[in-house]
């Protein structure tokens, strides 16, 4: 609660529309007991006084009524009704979402049946209704304007709540016994309220608007008694001989909205997590690079380099150094398997190299990757554009989230090579059903007008290796690419890549976290912990005898089929978070090999005949071939 | 050893689509009539690949989803009236994601506190007890119970989540892809614990997964599942050492394992059958090496083969 | 998709249905004798026997309803006393001069909402976002009736550019320049707020949109900045600003109703609160089912270019 006002206040925009707001409340609340004119006394002698005349500083209205005194009252109706409206409004809604959404099924169905009728009206139509109905008046005016509002709360909650009714938090309240009533007013409530509070902060001063509107109409508010509505209302009729009637109450209405508006959108950030973690801002073009010092000059051992390469992190005043200073090559024609886990920084180092980090919160903050010679980290965006695709290509895990979902997977085969060439259409057509040949699409003049949604998990990552492969790149990145699919599917599409590297030459760098895969497809492997590379060379050495305490820990935690039922050598404790890396080995903690010298100063990956460790007290050979 | 739990004909069909009146304009068939025994004490092992209705199956077990068909009998006692709260006492349910399996807006207290209170009507100074004791065994601090979830690693919110399933003393479990969302070297830290409370307290646990090895390190028994049918029932040692259905082998095939050369085991672009639209016969033959007319007409069922092994197949791998 | 429209037609029946099940519940509680509320000042005894004999008052209240839909049906709103005339025949005249305000004021709120909000979506705290930002904040903050008033005051009274108000001058030609002329405010006014509305959410259906992972796939093609906005991220976007332009079109016929009023519009908003204040119950009744009729119908377009853009929905 502390935290949501720290972070209210944090906002200005807010606190500034929450002070205005503050203010015009209590001056409303304390209209009673100021020396005031009375609104209501006409004095036709006295009309259509200019502002700031002695004894009526807003001057008088058309039957020489004290504007100021008018206004005054007015507010507090206005805003009286306002509130009054939303909060009847957000109740019931809310009441009839919550219900709707969490019992579902035929409750669900006659409660939004019947939302959707009152929603298929344009909502004055059924103001009006109701208050032709029941006539003219304040209340009834908001009686009509909370009715009209209340489907909008009810289907914005519904889907909230449906949300969250399928959560698994909730399926394991009703196996601990709760009852239906139970489970609303404990689970689902309480994380509907924010939800509750931003709908209703973000239509305050809509509702207010919409009952000023009623009133202005002369359907609100009824003489002598005004709202700042009606107030407008009856100045119209003077709007071009006397305009200060109509602007003195029009201003005011301004200002309450404005400053609840930006109260309101306050109110609603700091209750959005996604907005808390900075998670909804937008990823630049090409990450943002931010080198201190001049990157290592390339050496010129392979197609790609990556040297020294740092990239970060920053959230809020948190600096998290996902990669902290990696150096890596593939040659020509190699695969070079990265493996990790979660956390590890082997997609960041992955994406670094072509700029694809979401940038903020990422930012390259050391080091290069040199292709062919070139730096990719400093070259200029438009340098960068022209690269991604056309000599090092991409190919991503999800294969359902990264295909376009509106667009058919041929005209998304063709945009890739017309990214980089001019190209017709019939050639592109063409071109596009080779490359679905060439991932051994079955059917594939077919396929081609299929929308990602209508092909399976494999077919989509095989369209997905088409489109890395449509501009004949040297180097494509795969980033865990078979990680969200089934073991069979998996087999079919890794044997694609394998053998289209050997048909066709690509180097490929291949991220993962499973050992197996490693070993069928890739020719060196790094292992990386906590953003570094502990251990690199040749598979097959690594795999035999690992030399790094995490590396061979690693591979003993992990079944591997065939071994039948045993237990597990755990690894204990967590991986560090890389916002508080330790000083020394960041496995030290949780290396049963650890000595006192493991813990300070850096410690280099050493480098010998191909194999390198980051390690003071590596596993002997001898030791861990056994 | 006697039988935990005892499924006969379960089978659960859901409606799909929507015509203009509401009524549903198809069905199907998530989990076809399927019969299993678990013994006391076990660990039977469920694996299967996506929408193979694993965890349809794992939902009816613990009541959350009403069968279509079929008994369901815990301990010797029939459950079929989907009431969570009856079976809450008998089997208990722990979920693939630990973190949105805790509600965010209450403390691990509470959360452990409900269990003891609404199905065992514990008063507080036992709840608390009771609740230490539970939390030692999972090797949790008890200074945890006062924060939120949003404070925990995963591998930590998952020993909370078996903390509280071992609250409502049920003494079967079922877990559904228990450490798929953990990261590989907390997932072994995790398996082991549960291979020690299931001594500890003579818990049955079905462990339902996709990842074949971690199956086979913790079951006696592995039940392969296939577009909603169990195909091969076995001991743990020998389904993916010696698989009888030719569906087993190629799950044991395609696993990558080091040392293994790669090879696609199977033709190019082989899907699982449309749902919508089932084929007769057996499910797999469309994509089996030694399927006939047989199978495409026929649709075997779960026979005996050899020490301890059933498989649904008219042309089991015989070695 | 021909099927997808016509299942949508069909669907629609149950909403006019609802409609007008909601509207004749609305007005049957009116208090006091039916017929004397309807005729108000026109209550002579001749009068109030007609209406009771055609609307069949007096008659339990399924029946009221059943003949009131089948007059309805067959072309009969009713007749209003007020202006002795056929309520359909006013409303239609009405409604054609509400529409050309309404539907200019939305198209003018659709396509700059948009691309105000898929400025500031793409320079995202940069000096374009934040003065969208504010525009907006302003617009969505003022009464549309105060920004007419301000507008006229201004634009008509002191820089002369606009005549203060109506659809036409009263002698002169009925050229388009000088419907333009007389539409211009009016428009511009009804526009601002959903103006503000859809910018505001087509800025965070954008955001959303841009952190997905097709479009760092885009990206890693070499798709230029231009075309991962416009074209991949706004057709993604669009998913959800379509919905929103269709209740924003509620809105502005919405508030239609008031810039009528400040205006001098001849529409059928103004008759309506003419109706209600004179008392015209089967003009406010007429009224009020056929402009929510034509709003059904509108919603369907819309559901039919969703269904267009976005193939995941089943035809």
């Amino acid at each position: 609660m502390t935290a949501f006002f720290v972070l209210l206040a944090r906002n200005r925009l807010a606190l500034l529309g929450g002070i205005v707001l503050a203010c015009v409340v209590f001056l409303a609340l304390i209209t009673p007991i100021l020396p005031l004119a009375d609104p209501d006394v006409t004095n036709t002698s006295n009309r259509f006084q200019p502002v700031f005349l002695d004894g009526a500083l807003l001057g008088t209205d058309h039957l020489g009524r004290d504007l100021l005194s008018r206004v005054m009252w007015g507010t507090r109706l206005s805003l009286a009704v306002g509130f009054a409206a939303a909060i009847a409004a957000a109740t019931i809604g809310a009441a009839i979402g919550i219900i709707a959404g969490y019992y579902g099924g035929r409750t669900d169905n006659i409660i939004m049946r019947g939302v959707d009728m009152l929603m298929a009206f344009p909502y004055i139509l059924l103001a009006l209704a109701i208050v032709a109905a029941l006539g003219p008046g304040l209340f009834n005016a908001l009686i009509a304007v909370a009715a009209v509002n209340v489907p909008f709360f009810a289907r914005n909650i519904r889907g909230i709540t449906v949300g969250i009714a399928n959560k698994e938090f909730v399926d394991a309240a009703r196996l601990a016994g709760m009852s239906n009533s139970r489970i609303i007013l404990s689970e689902i409530l309480p994380n509907v309220i924010p939800v509750i509070v931003i709908a209703m902060s973000t239509t305050i001063g809509w509702m207010i608007l919409e009952t000023a509107g009623l009133s202005f109409l002369g359907l609100g508010s009824q003489p002598p008694q005004a709202d700042l509505g009606s107030m407008l209302g009856e100045a119209r009729s003077a709007l071009i001989t006397n305009p200060h009637t109509s602007i003195v109450p029009g201003i005011m209405i301004l200002i309450i909205v404005m400053s609840i508006n930006l109260l309101g959108d306050g109110v609603r950030d700091a209750l959005d997590p996604r907005l808390k973690s900075g998670a909804l801002s937008r990823p630049m073009a090409a990450t943002r690079v931010d080198r201190a010092e001049t990157p290592p000059a390339a050496s010129g051992v392979g197609l790609l380099e990556v040297k020294a390469l740092e990239t970060q992190f920053h959230v809020k005043n948190r600096i998290y150094r996902a990669v902290g200073g990696v150096d890596l090559h593939v040659e020509k024609g190699e695969c070079l398997g990265i493996i990790g886990e979660s956390g590890s920084g082997k997609s960041v180092t992955a994406l670094s190299i072509m700029g694809l980090v979401a940038s903020p919160p990422g930012v390259i903050t050391g080091g290069a990757a040199y292709y062919d010679g070139e730096d990719l980290i400093g070259a200029p965006y438009r340098r960068l554009r022209d690269m991604r695709g056309r000599n090092v290509s991409y190919i991503f895990q999800d294969p359902l989230a990264t295909l376009h979902p509106l667009y058919r997977v041929g005209d998304q085969l063709i945009e890739a090579i017309r990214a980089h060439r001019p190209i017709g259409k019939a050639e592109g057509r063409a071109k596009a059903i080779e490359l679905l040949k060439a991932v051994r699409i079955p059917n594939a003049e077919k396929r081609i007008n299929d929308y990602p949604h209508e092909m399976s998990g494999g077919m989509r990552q095989r369209v997905g290796i088409a489109m890395a492969l449509a501009n004949d790149p040297d180097i494509i990145i795969a980033d865990e690419p078979t990680t969200a699919l089934d073991v069979t599917v998996q087999a079919q599409v890794l044997t694609i890549l394998d053998e289209l590297r050997r048909s066709r030459g690509l180097a490929i760098v291949f991220i993962t976290h499973d050992f197996g895969v490693v070993a069928q497809l890739c020719d060196r492997v790094a292992v990386m912990y906590a953003g570094r590379i502990v251990e690199e060379g040749a598979t097959t050495d690594i795999l035999d005898a690992p030399r790094h305490p995490y590396t061979a820990r690693l591979m003993a935690c992990v079944p591997e089929l065939g071994g039948g039922k045993r237990r597990l050598e755990a690894i204990p404790g967590l991986p560090p978070v890389v916002d508080k890396l330790p000083e020394g080995c960041a496995f030290a903690e949780r290396c049963d090999r650890v000595q006192p010298d493991c813990r300070s100063g850096g410690i280099a990956l050493v480098r010998k005949d191909g194999r390198g460790v980051r390690c003071v007290h590596p596993v002997d050979t001898r030791e861990a071939a056994e | 050893m006697t039988d935990a739990l005892k499924i006969t004909d379960l089978s659960k069909t859901f409606p799909v689509g929507r015509s203009l009146f509401g009524n549903p304009t198809g069905t199907v068939k998530a989990v076809h009539p399927l019969t299993l025994t678990v013994l006391q004490g076990e660990t039977l092992g469920i694996v299967g690949e996506s929408g193979c209705g694993k965890s349809t199956l794992a939902r009816m077990l613990v009541g959350l989803l009403e069968p279509s068909t079929g008994h369901i009998e815990i301990e010797g006692a029939a459950l079929d009236n989907a009431d969570p709260a009856e079976f809450g006492k008998r089997i208990q349910y722990v979920f693939q994601d630990p973190i949105s399996s805790l509600n965010p807006r209450k403390t691990i207290r509470q959360i452990m506190e409900a269990p003891l209170k609404l199905l065992h009507n514990m008063p507080a100074a036992e709840r608390s007890r009771r609740i230490s004791e539970i939390f030692a065994s999972v090797n949790l601090r008890e200074e945890f119970l006062d924060r939120y979830p949003h404070e925990f690693s995963g591998g930590q919110a998952q020993r909370i989540g078996i903390a509280r399933a071992l609250a409502a003393k049920a003494r079967i479990l079922i877990l559904d892809e228990p450490v798929s969302a953990l990261d590989v070297s907390v997932q072994a830290q995790v398996l082991n614990l549960l291979a020690d409370l299931r001594r500890e307290f003579d818990l049955t646990y079905l462990f339902i997964s996709h990842d074949l090895a971690v199956v086979e390190a913790v079951s006696d028994r592995i039940a392969v599942l296939y577009f909603g049918s169990v195909v091969e029932v076995g001991p743990a040692e020998e389904v993916f050492a010696a698989p009888k259905h030719p569906y087993t082998k190629l799950l044991a095939d395609s696993a990558p394992v080091v040392g293994r050369p790669l090879t696609a085991p199977e033709a190019e672009g082989t899907e699982l059958p449309d749902p919508l639209n089932p084929p007769s016969g057996c499910a797999f033959a469309a994509r089996c090496p030694n399927a006939t007319d047989k199978c495409r007409s026929e649709t075997p069922r779960l026979a005996p083969l050899g020490k301890g092994t059933t498989v649904a197949c008219f042309h089991p791998i015989l070695d | 998709m021909t099927g997808y429209i016509l299942k949508r037609l069909l669907s629609a029946i149950p909403v006019l249905f609802g409609i007008t099940v909601i509207v004749f519940l609305i007005m049957a509680m009116i208090p006091g004798d039916p017929a004397t509320a309807i005729l108000g000042n026109f209550a002579t005894p001749e009068n109030v026997e007609k209406l009771n004999r055609d609307l069949g008052l007096g008659k339990p209240l399924v029946q009221q309803y059943f003949i009131w839909l089948s007059n309805m049906l067959s072309g009969d709103f009713g007749t209003s006393f007020a202006l002795n005339r056929p309520v359909l025949d006013e409303v239609l005249e009405r409604f054609n001069a509400t529409l050309v305000l309404a539907g200019t004021a939305f198209v003018l709120c659709s396509f700059l909402g948009v691309i105000a909000g898929v400025i500031s979506a793409a320079n995202q705290y940069g000096a374009a976002d934040k003065g969208i930002t504010f525009v907006v904040l302003l617009g969505i903050s003022i009464p549309s009736f105060f920004l007419g008033m301000m507008m006229i005051l201004f634009f008509a009274v002191n820089l002369r550019w606009f005549p203060v108000s109506g659809m036409w001058p009263i002698y002169g030609d009925r050229t388009l320049g000088v419907l333009l002329s007389h539409l211009a405010m009016p428009a511009t006014a009804l526009a601002v707020v959903a103006t503000g509305v859809i910018a505001r959410l087509s800025r965070s259906a954008m955001l959303e949109v841009l952190r997905q992972d097709f479009i760092r796939t885009a990206r890693a093609k070499g798709v230029h900045e231009r075309g991962v906005i416009w074209r991949h991220a706004l057709k993604a976007a669009m998913v959800s600003i379509i919905p929103v332009l269709g209740i924003q079109a509620g809105f502005v016929l919405s508030g239609a109703v008031y810039i009528e009023i400040v205006f001098q519009w001849p529409g059928v908003g103004r008759m309506l609160v003419d109706a209600i204040l004179k008392r015209d119950i089967l003009m406010v009744q007429g009224g009020v089912v056929f402009v929510a009729a034509c709003y059904v119908l509108f919603n369907i377009a819309v559901d039919v270019a969703q269904s267009l853009l976005d193939p995941r929905i089943k035809t």
